[in-house]
């Protein structure tokens, strides 16, 4: 093998198997040192290659991977869920324009007068509400109940918003009502008639005090209306 | 029924686990390779975390592509290699070619006897051409063949490239400045 071939290859190829340059390396030691000194310069090369990872790298690597999967799985979410997502959003930010001013304290009002609330109130409470208990409740407001409204199942003091009031639950005729006794001065906002879906509800100011009646039936909320009208005194 | 439905849902996960182990081994085992070599290739280290951040999501997506283990080095260094033209193809408009360009001391860490820094210096210095064969070879630990594979190339120009690699760091070693134009082989 000439001198140029044999450079050549262990130029290109150090680590060479080939059994003519091993040959030619063993008959020469001029071929031996030049490869020896080919393949220092190769572990050198080695070394210099040898950069320093970044920290965690790893780690982040593995991380990221996580994270792609995440948000993919986040991306793959149909078209319609953005959709209703944009619509009940419409819904509700035009609900709450509908009912801006007293939405707090409207929004407390049905809330009271869910049947889960209800539930609750009626069971903690005692099956007919006597007048004179009523009264007692009443003096809270400086008001007294001249005449019986109807049947009073239950008289509690609730928080409307953050306005304390007396909350009744009365039997009309096609349900159970509800009879807020609220101080005007905190309820100013109110509207006299209100709504949503299930529930009709008026207010009204007697004096010192705003009664609130909210049920489901506006025949039976207009009746209570008008014995209320004429039995509360403040 | 539910119980079936649940057979096969823990099958998936069961196969996620076992494609998550996959994938966590595979990085563990090259992850330094694969970064020192877009480190070579790159010469710049935030561009080259990224080509390899990049690589390895890729990896994840097809993993099951990779049937043979002892593969995955040359099949990382594929993508590796493609990810890195599609930073090209993106950045048309504004491409400079990163040869040209003179980084004050690109793969400088600080850490490097003087000896490394130099020669780290000649084999940034290097053209691309000359450059990747040698990292594969060296760094990658890729045979003639292997390397012709990646490269597209055929095996004698493979080693026409490392001889004039090689031969170009000698003389700048030696401090011959005019590199390697006049070793033709």
């Amino acid at each position: 093998m000439d001198e140029l071939s044999f450079r050549r290859t262990i130029y290109a190829e150090p680590n060479t198997t080939d059994p003519d340059v091993i040959q030619a390396a063993k008959d020469d030691p001029a071929k031996q040192a030049f490869w020896d000194e080919v393949k220092a310069m190769d572990a050198q090369l080695a070394q210099a290659m040898n950069i320093p990872i970044p920290e965690n790298f790893a780690d982040k690597l593995i991380l990221r991977q996580g994270m792609d999967e995440f948000t993919q799985k986040r991306q793959k979410r149909p078209w319609y869920v953005a959709m209703a997502a944009s619509v009940a959003m419409v819904v509700g930010v035009s609900y709450m324009t509908l009912f801006a001013g007293n939405s707090g304290l409207v929004n407390d009002v049905f809330a009271h007068v869910s049947h889960e609330y209800m539930a609750k109130e009626l069971a903690m409470s005692s099956q007919t509400v006597s007048q004179e208990a009523l009264n007692e409740k009443m003096t809270t407001f400086n008001g007294t109940l001249s005449e019986e409204i109807g049947e009073v199942v239950s008289a509690n003091y609730c928080y409307l918003d953050t306005i304390r009031s007396l909350h009744m639950i009365v039997k009309g005729e096609k349900g159970l009502l509800s009879l807020f006794v609220v101080p005007q001065s905190k309820s100013q906002d109110l509207k006299e008639e209100f709504s949503n879906d299930e529930l009709v509800g008026t207010s009204f100011l007697l004096a010192s005090a705003k009664i609130i009646i909210v049920g489901n039936d506006r025949d039976d909320v207009a009746q209570l209306q008008q014995v209320a009208q004429s039995s509360f005194r403040f | 029924m539910f119980s079936r439905n649940k057979n096969l849902s823990s099958s998936v996960s069961t196969d996620m686990m076992k494609k998550q182990k996959r994938y966590e081994a595979l990085v563990k085992a090259l992850h330094a390779d694969i970064f020192r070599y877009a480190m070579w290739l790159i010469k710049d280290k935030a561009i080259a975390e990224d080509v390899v951040q990049e690589t390895f999501l890729r990896a994840w997506k097809s993993l099951d592509s990779l049937k043979d283990e002892g593969a995955a080095k040359s099949w990382l260094i594929t993508i590796l290699r493609r990810e890195n033209a599609r930073r090209f193809e993106r950045k048309q408009f504004d491409l400079v070619d990163i040869d040209d360009v003179s980084v004050a001391d690109p793969i400088n860490f600080g850490d490097v006897v003087l000896e490394h820094r130099e020669l780290r210096r000649i084999i940034g210095d290097l053209s691309e051409e000359y450059r990747e064969p040698l990292m594969m070879q060296i760094l990658m630990g890729f045979s003639g063949d292997e390397i012709a594979e990646q490269l597209n190339l055929n095996k004698n120009t493979v080693m026409t490239r490392l001889f004039r690699a090689r031969n170009q760091i000698k003389e700048a070693l030696l401090g011959d400045q005019t590199k390697g134009e006049q070793v033709n082989g």
